[in-house]
């Protein structure tokens, strides 16, 4: 047994050879290895084939109606960056994972290979530059996320990309009551007009507090991209200014008892007209 | 040189006096009388406690919950502690507030000597019983949490009608995901932090012997009061179990308080022993730098343990103590916060995630490159992306809260630091790649999980991505496409990982080669089988389809069918793998002591594994990556040729 006496190995790197090569000289070579092309090459074909991905994501969110609000072009918007800008490392990353399947020579069969492949033991200039890479990815995410959140927060309180200004109007209130398992919306400013879907006026800002009478439950305006939990004992807040005509989804997002599921209703966006018909035929006062 | 748990009998030394024969009390005890006591003291205390809790007929409908809620919490725990007395947990300190010290006949009895088979049904301290009991009950749990997955995706998959009752429906989500959560924290840690890892690092046993059978017979003690919930209600709020919707929930909902509160004090007393073990007892010479990476994977995950399952724990603590005497720390009526709640949730259930992944990457690190005949790529890249991992995880729990309008000002440094940890994650995933580069793989089983969890990795990475903004978590969140991310993570990287992990020590822990077709089979049956059943799900919640629902809109049936097919072509392919392993396991061919050709010290011990792991203990001179052969190109270069015709 050999355990007295384990196999010996030089864990430093050897010396450096004093008449190293140019630098350039170097990557020219490099780049002239057989399995750094192909390598390049497929990273270019697998990212060719992941950016239309973002397209395909966007497709899917769309198919209700989406986007309903400005809100919810912010979100697609966001997504479809992402997948962008991340396609080059994951597109690196997958090239080095299927050409190293059998690129680079394979070993099947029964018995541990006799043959060893190149002592790698570390690369400085690939460790630096992925760490930059990512890094820099990193930070573009987060800076693009926090811009981001701050223009959907200021849309939520009622301005409008144009200017991203409040546009002036008055925000509809609207109070929102989650109860197991149905949605009670309720409008102060119309004299307290009460329904159990939602019914509001095309580009005005809408804001909502929100709230539940028994457990936790999410308003989820699916098209309009906007969610926030109902809890019992407080009052949350969003808001949105929906942009486009169409009945749209209110989904719950927050697991609250037996029939979660069914916990649904729907969103009409209306003319201005229509609303206040709709709010004279509820009793309800004029919008002002 | 530090000396093992074990004692050693020197002859300098005089002995302390062996009292009646070897083993003591721990003679008779096992699981059998465990069960028994168990049983039977919580028979016991729910007769007696109904006489005393539980104001029976009393008009006052709340205060007969209260005492009802007060009678089962006593139950179960009459439960836990009796199995433990009974299975002979205490004999330790028992003995000695009689005097008795430990003698090393005595410490042998409890390592399992000459106890043939029946050492795995006994309080037994090697640390390769514990690690195979370990084993065997991680598959039980996933065998459980599997089964319920099925009936989820067969009532998803049955869109024109509902199949079960709302209510069961519910459970069968909440089960499932805290028996799959249990099973992936103990996957990797428990069968090969035990197992192997001590002989790994050259030592006798863990540094805690005892509190190593303890950490697993706590967890054995701990499932019963959670499958019992099955038949008491259900856990029927996710396994978040979200207050205050937990305080609706039926009786059976104490069951899942009392085990989270019994396994985090098991994953706290295993934590201590894997960090104190690795830290104090490698061999000489095996100095921080020659420790092999899964060791480092362990401490990390451990480490991440031992700070943060406290916090599920003392959630679950106040969420017993509003059932059973009616405090109101979640209760917003009384003055509580659901807030409150799900932050000591998420301080756990964050880094959870990393307690299941970590050790699960480590050891294909490990494994990989004995198959590529490499060194491992950039040693300390790697200790560095698994710290890194481990203190950012620890300050980003408040991304799931984002939608809960605790906080609006909080997403954007909880966007900020949950955006950072990609980049320690992405020091892994260089670790990897690096250590592929160039490399001729030996295309075994274990190493194609690494192919496999690499590409699992970077779709859960990409969507982890996504979800970690909060716009898009504004729409992402409580969506089918959350569930298809972190099974992403939590299936797709942690689990085949564990298979991986399986695959490469199941000879070392059996002595068996693990049948290598009849397991690709299985494992590859499961991996497509996944990708589709998840790959569909993130369709569905693209186009908006709420989670823990049970109908839905017709849009989303397309995608709900085809992951259905796929859950059940998973299913088979579990069925496959589970096959190989147990004919295998069986009457697979013997595997000598070193099949893969490894180089770390646990393959360099006889299989089947002695009592004490090595006749004498092993002395470490290098790291144990030394393959490979000089690289052909820095000859070429150095000469400063031109690389004609080189590929
Ligand atoms: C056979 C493979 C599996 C299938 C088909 C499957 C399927 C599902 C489904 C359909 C849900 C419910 C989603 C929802 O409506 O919210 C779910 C939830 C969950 N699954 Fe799995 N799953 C599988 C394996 C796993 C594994 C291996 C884990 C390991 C960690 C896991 C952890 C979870 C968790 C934590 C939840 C969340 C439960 C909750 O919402 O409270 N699953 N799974
Ligand atoms: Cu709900
Ligand atoms: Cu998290």
């Amino acid at each position: 047994m050999s355990i007295d006496n384990p196999p010996t190995i030089e864990v430093d790197q050897p010396e450096e050879p004093t008449n190293r090569p140019a630098a350039d000289h170097r990557l020219k070579e490099w780049l002239s290895r057989g399995y750094v092309r192909r390598i390049i090459a497929l990273s270019i074909v697998i990212g060719l084939l992941i950016i239309p991905l973002a397209w395909v994501v966007i497709h899917f969110m769309n198919l209700s109606g989406a986007p309903a609000s400005a809100i919810m072009v912010e979100i697609e918007r966001t997504m479809f960056v992402f997948t962008v800008v991340s396609a080059p490392l994951m597109a690196i990353t997958l090239a080095i994972l299927f050409y190293s399947l059998t690129g680079w020579g394979r070993v099947t069969g029964e018995d541990p290979p006799m043959q060893e492949s190149p002592a790698i033991r570390t690369n400085g200039t690939a460790v630096v530059l992925w760490i930059a890479a990512t890094s820099i990815l990193a930070g573009f995410l987060v800076i693009w996320g926090l811009v981001e959140l701050a223009t959907i927060t200021s849309y939520a309180n009622g301005s409008t990309p144009a200017n991203q200004q409040p546009n002036g109007q008055k925000a509809i209130d609207i109070n929102v009551t989650g109860q197991q398992w149905v949605w009670t919306f309720q409008y102060p400013d119309q004299g307290a007009v009460t329904s159990d879907t939602l019914i509001v006026p095309i580009n005005v800002p809408l804001y909502f507090n929100v709230t539940s009478k028994d457990v936790v439950h999410d308003f989820w305006v699916v098209e309009l991209g906007i969610k926030i939990d109902a809890n019992p004992g407080a009052i949350t807040n969003t808001g949105v200014t929906p942009d486009k005509l169409g009945t749209f989804n209110i989904r719950c997002a927050e697991l609250c008892g037996l029939h979660h599921a069914y916990m649904q209703t729907k969103i009409q966006v209306v003319t201005q007209a229509e609303f206040d018909a709709w709010v004279r035929e509820m009793g309800g006062k004029r919008t002002v | 040189m530090t000396d093992t748990a074990v004692v050693h009998q020197t002859h300098d030394v005089p002995q302390p006096k062996q009292h009646g024969k070897p083993g003591g009390i721990l003679r008779h005890t096992s699981i059998v009388t465990g069960t028994a006591l168990g049983l039977v003291a919580a028979i016991v205390t729910y007769a007696i406690g109904s006489h005393f809790f539980v104001p029976w007929g009393t008009t006052n409908a709340d205060a007969s919950q209260v005492g009802l809620n007060a009678l089962v919490a006593a139950t179960y725990f009459a439960w836990v502690i009796f199995f433990m007395i009974g299975i002979g947990a205490f004999a330790g300190p028992i003995r000695w507030a009689l005097g008795h010290d430990l003698t090393h006949d005595d410490a042998e009895y409890m390592a399992g000597k000459d106890q043939g088979k029946w050492r795995y049904w006994k309080y037994t301290t090697d640390h390769k019983v514990v690690g195979t009991q370990y084993l065997i009950m991680a598959m039980f749990l996933l065998g459980l949490g599997g089964l319920l997955a099925m009936l989820i995706r067969t009532e998803l998959g049955i869109t024109w009608a509902e199949v079960f009752d709302p209510n069961f429906y519910n459970s069968l989500i909440g089960t499932h995901g805290i028996v799959m959560i249990i099973a992936l924290i103990i996957v990797v840690t428990g069968p090969f932090g035990n197992f192997i890892l001590p002989i790994m690092i050259g030592a006798r046993d863990m540094a805690f012997p005892r509190l190593n059978a303890l950490s697993f017979w706590l967890l054995f003690a701990a499932i019963p009061p959670l499958a019992s919930n099955l038949f008491l209600g259900g856990i029927r709020d996710g396994w978040t179990v979200y207050q205050p919707l937990a305080s609706q929930a039926p009786i059976g909902m104490i069951g899942y308080q009392v085990t989270i509160i019994v396994f985090a004090f098991s994953t706290g007393v295993a934590s201590v022993n894997l960090i104190t073990t690795s830290v104090t007892m490698r061999a000489r010479g095996m100095t921080w730098n020659r420790v092999p990476i899964f060791v480092i994977g362990v401490i990390a995950s451990s480490v991440m343990g031992l700070v943060w399952f406290p916090m599920f724990q003392y959630s679950q603590m106040l969420a017993l103590s509003d059932k059973v005497i009616a405090t109101s720390f979640y209760n917003p009526i009384m003055g509580g916060s659901v807030w409150l709640y799900e932050n000591l949730f998420w301080l756990l259930g964050h880094p959870e995630v990393y307690v299941v992944v970590i050790p699960g990457t480590a050891a294909l690190m490990e494994l990989m490159v004995v198959f590529l005949r490499k060194p491992l790529f950039s040693y300390k890249v790697a200790i560095a992306g698994f710290a890194g991992v481990v203190g950012i995880s620890s300050i980003v729990w408040v991304h799931h809260m984002y939608m809960t309008g605790w906080a609006p000002s909080a997403g954007y440094p909880f966007m900020l630091s949950t955006e950072l940890i990609s980049i320690p994650f992405g020091f892994l995933v260089l670790v990897m790649l690096g250590t592929l580069w160039r490399g001729k793989p030996w295309t075994r089983l274990p190493m194609m999980c690494v192919y496999a969890v690499i590409w699992d990795k970077v779709v859960g990475g990409i969507t982890g991505v996504y979800l970690s903004d909060v716009p898009v978590d504004q729409y992402m969140h409580g969506s089918m496409f959350v569930v298809a991310h972190f099974h992403y993570m939590l299936m797709g990287a942690g689990l085949f990982a564990a298979i991986g992990a399986t695959a490469y020590w199941f000879p070392k822990m059996t002595g068996r080669m693990l049948d290598e077709r009849l397991g690709s089979i299985g494992f590859w049956v499961a991996f497509f089988g996944f990708q589709l059943t998840f790959g569909s799900m993130f369709v569905a919640g693209l186009q908006g389809m709420p989670r823990r629902v049970l109908q839905f809109d017709n849009a989303f049936n397309i995608s709900n069918w085809l992951s259905t097919v796929g859950a059940y072509t998973i299913g088979i392919g579990m069925l496959i793998f589970l096959y190989a392993v147990i004919t295998s396991w069986r009457s697979g061919k013997p595997s000598g002591s070193n099949p893969w050709g490894g180089k770390t010290l646990e393959w360099q011990t006889e299989t089947p594994v002695p009592l004490e792991n090595f006749p004498v203990l092993p002395v470490v001179t290098s790291d144990p990556y030394g393959y490979g052969v000089p690289d052909p190109y820095d000859a070429v270069l150095e000469a400063d040729k031109q690389p004609a015709g080189v590929a």
